[in-house]
């Protein structure tokens, strides 16, 4: 039972998707397990044969027990092998510790014993082990990026990076280097329509609208920005959330669009918000996702979580936090973040510019007077089961702008339920335009 | 680890390793009258690879010896030659016949200061050309060294530079007990600078001959040039590799390598003799013994002499044992979390 999420003890089989005595590949789909938070699908480890399926479905293993075996071809199918805690892999009734340490298995059953001893350890250099008792992770939650899965002295720093999530630890071997230049302004869709400009979130980047895209109305050029140090924007240094807007107007202003649909999500959104501020007689129309700047509340571990994440393994817990129901994210988003996850110094960007605007898991801009004092037609679109900002701060708003509260929805309105974003942005998009013309 | 010349530097020129150990012979013949020569045609004929060369006309037929085809018998009159007072150097033609010397060498010169209680030492040097290359096939280009790195009594040493050859040569005459050098008979046409007068290279302190810190290679005798070689390709892909020269297998030198491992956390040996039970079995038994074992990242690896006799076609006596491609393709490999 792999560790795939940071505070998992224990893990249910949902699916198998090998049977017993099937031939599996390294790489292959085994199993899907289920954890509080997450469901995830877990790879075949190595290839061989099938047996032993220890952990049925609807099972909750602890994490490090062995749930089936795979046999090296020609290797003999004895009986289940014996697992080190004697045989008993379900997880105990109010055992935690038992999900903790493997202890070697007794020499005395030869082969049985031997693999045992191999399937129940994690692969790892020495170099590694010694580092990961330095910083007291679990080695069997790390995943190893050497052959066969072997965990090296990297795989455990990258752990220990991630791990120390609560903002406490001063050590930040990451680093980046503030770049100059404009942000990057992706565009789409042709028309004599007013363009969109559509502002993405905290890690995301242009692909955040993909999933809207294609249900838009015709007849108005898309322009998606890039935030500095996301997609293929410069890393400029931003030490406020006032100095990020700045970046933004700027991006705005070197467009020269007379009239514009402003759309932002989460942070992208409270942007929007800042840009309509200042530039009130160019926007058109303003529609906030999921936006930050309502409230102090925020959970800090998600978006720590997801900056600091280095792989898939790690990330896809955080972006299972995301979505309102238990399904990950759709790929754009996923692709994007996970992009981002494998350049260090990106990496280190975004951690960064998170300390900077949500210090101590606390929003450290409030935009509810610009919002009130905001007279352009503006809706607020929310997910009753955003986990990241609480909805009911929408409930600050002025009665003026639209509320749509989304049930089910979390976070991620925009890939979660495209249609209906698109369907509310196009009733924006007609209602703007109608007040624009003559009566 | 480096030793360096002493304060007073001596005129250093260029010689060839074979010029080397002749100078070496040439400072102890002059300073030391108990130095004797000892070996089949070192004479006249001037030794199998000419390293005695002319010394039979400098210090005449007493001090340089030829001695008859019988290595069991010439190393025999050695032992008993240093026993009782004098510093015998025996040459053999091919390390290879110390197989027909092994009685005297293992069960002779190692062994009695043991058994007498100390009473007497046995400070016999003995020379074997050693290692494959030159197309002499399996009974003229064996890597014995690891053989007599296994007997307690010897030390056994190999230069892999002139300076060394003449300064491992001096220091083994200043041991009092019998001291083993092998000479890689690639070796001896080799330049190198090589300082005028008496000076020592101790026995048992490795060298590390090139810094780095991405991967130790521990190499010994011509694999020491081959990892050099090795090491300045691997620089231009951003792979830095520290090159360590074993220098001596017994006492071998196990701080140096130690501390290089710990810090580059990987580790190659290079070495001619069969890979099995030899020097890379040594040198990475001393790092799984040692703090540095918490340090590695990545598995060992040997690279050693193939298992087989050294073959006479050249093609196959190159692929016997490792060549500079070899070293390049572990490091990369290694480095690279391949391996």
């Amino acid at each position: 039972m792999p560790k795939v999420d940071m505070d998992m003890s224990s893990g249910t089989i949902a699916a198998w998707h090998a049977d017993e005595g099937a031939e599996v590949k390294a790489g292959d789909p085994l199993f899907d397990i289920e954890t509080d938070k997450a469901a995830m699908e877990v790879e075949s480890p190595a290839s061989g044969r099938l047996h032993n399926i220890l952990a049925g479905i609807g099972t909750e293993v602890a994490i490090g027990k062995p749930v089936a075996w795979i046999y090296a071809p020609g290797e003999a199918v004895g009986p289940p092998p014996e697992s080190d805690d004697g045989g008993n892999t379900a997880l105990p009734a109010n055992d935690a510790t038992a999900a903790v340490a493997v202890t070697p298995a007794p020499a005395a059953a030869d082969h049985v014993a031997r693999t045992a001893d191999r399937q129940g350890k994690a692969r790892a250099t020495p170099r590694a082990r010694r580092l990961a008792r330095d910083h007291a992770l679990d080695l069997s939650g790390i995943a190893g990026s050497g052959p066969r899965g072997r965990i090296a002295a990297a795989d455990v720093e990258a752990q220990a990076l991630e791990t120390r999530t609560g903002g406490t630890v001063a050590h930040r071997p990451l680093t980046w280097q503030a770049e100059a230049g404009p942000l990057k302004v992706h565009r789409s869709g042709t028309g004599d329509g007013a363009p969109l400009f559509m502002i993405h979130g905290f890690a995301g980047d242009s692909a955040t609208w993909q999933p809207v895209e294609p249900h838009l109305p015709a007849g108005h050029p898309v322009l998606k920005l890039d935030l500095p140090g996301h997609g293929k924007s410069p890393r400029r240094q931003i030490d406020s959330f006032r100095r990020l807007a700045r970046s933004v107007v700027e991006a705005f202003d070197l467009e020269d669009i007379d009239q514009a649909h402003l759309v932002g999500h989460s942070l992208g959104a409270a942007l929007a918000l800042a840009l309509a501020d200042v530039r009130a007689r160019r926007i058109a129309s303003l529609t906030l996702i999921a936006p930050a700047g309502l409230g102090p509340e925020v959970d800090g571990a998600i978006l720590t979580g997801i900056a600091r994440a280095s792989r898939r393994e790690s990330l896809a817990p955080w972006l299972a936090q995301l979505t309102g129901g238990a399904q990950p994210p759709d790929e754009g988003f996923a692709r994007a973040a996970m992009l981002a996850r494998r350049d260090p110094a990106l990496r280190a960007y975004q951690i960064d510019l998170a300390d900077t605007l949500f210090p101590d898991s606390v929003q450290s801009f409030d935009l509810n007077p610009v919002l009130s004092r905001l007279e352009i037609p503006a809706k607020i679109i929310w997910g009753r089961s955003d986990r990241v900002f609480p909805w009911r701060q929408a409930l600050r708003a002025p009665g003026r702008v639209a509320l749509h509260l989304l049930q089910d929805i979390g976070h991620m309105p925009q890939s979660e339920a495209p249609e209906d974003i698109a369907a509310l942005l196009s009733d924006m998009l007609r209602i703007t335009d109608r007040s624009h013309a003559p009566v | 680890m480096n030793v360096q010349a002493p304060t007073l530097e001596p005129a250093v020129r260029e010689l060839s390793y074979a010029e080397a150990i002749r100078d070496a012979l040439a400072v102890a013949l002059e300073t030391d009258d108990r130095v004797i020569l000892m070996g089949e045609d070192i004479g006249i004929y001037g030794g199998a690879f000419q390293v005695t060369g002319d010394l039979v006309q400098r210090f005449g037929e007493d001090r340089v010896m030829d001695t008859p085809i019988s290595e069991l018998g010439g190393a025999g009159v050695a032992v008993g030659a240093a026993l009782t007072g004098l510093r015998p150097i025996y040459e053999f033609q091919f390390s290879d016949f110390a197989t027909l010397a092994m009685d005297q060498i293992v069960n002779q010169a190692a062994k009695l200061r043991f058994m007498l209680g100390g009473t007497v030492s046995v400070p016999l040097v003995m020379r074997f050309p050693a290692g494959s290359g030159t197309g002499a096939a399996a009974q003229h280009s064996q890597s014995l060294e690891a053989w007599f790195g296994h007997v307690p009594g010897l030390k056994v040493a190999q230069a892999a530079t002139p300076h060394d050859a003449k300064g491992l040569l001096l220091a083994a005459l200043d041991d009092p007990n019998p001291v083993m050098l092998f000479e890689h008979k690639l070796l001896y046409k080799m330049k190198g600078p090589v300082p005028e007068g008496h000076y020592t290279v101790p026995i048992g302190k490795a060298n590390v001959c090139r810094p780095g810190r991405d991967v130790t290679i521990v190499a010994t005798s011509i694999m020491v040039q081959r990892a050099l070689a090795a090491a300045e390709t691997l620089a231009g892909e951003d792979i830095e590799a520290e090159v360590i020269d074993l220098r001596t297998i017994r006492p071998m030198d196990r701080a140096t390598v130690i501390e290089s491992v710990a810090r580059t956390s990987r580790l190659v040996v290079v070495y001619e003799g069969t890979t099995t039970l030899g020097i890379g079995a040594e040198v990475s038994a001393a790092i799984a013994e040692s703090e540095a074992f918490d340090y590695l990242d990545a598995p060992i690896i040997r690279l050693g002499g193939a298992e087989v006799p050294i073959p006479y076609n050249p093609e196959l006596e190159k692929a016997a044992v490792p060549q500079v491609p070899d070293i390049l393709d572990a490091v990369r490999n290694l480095v690279r979390g391949v391996t």
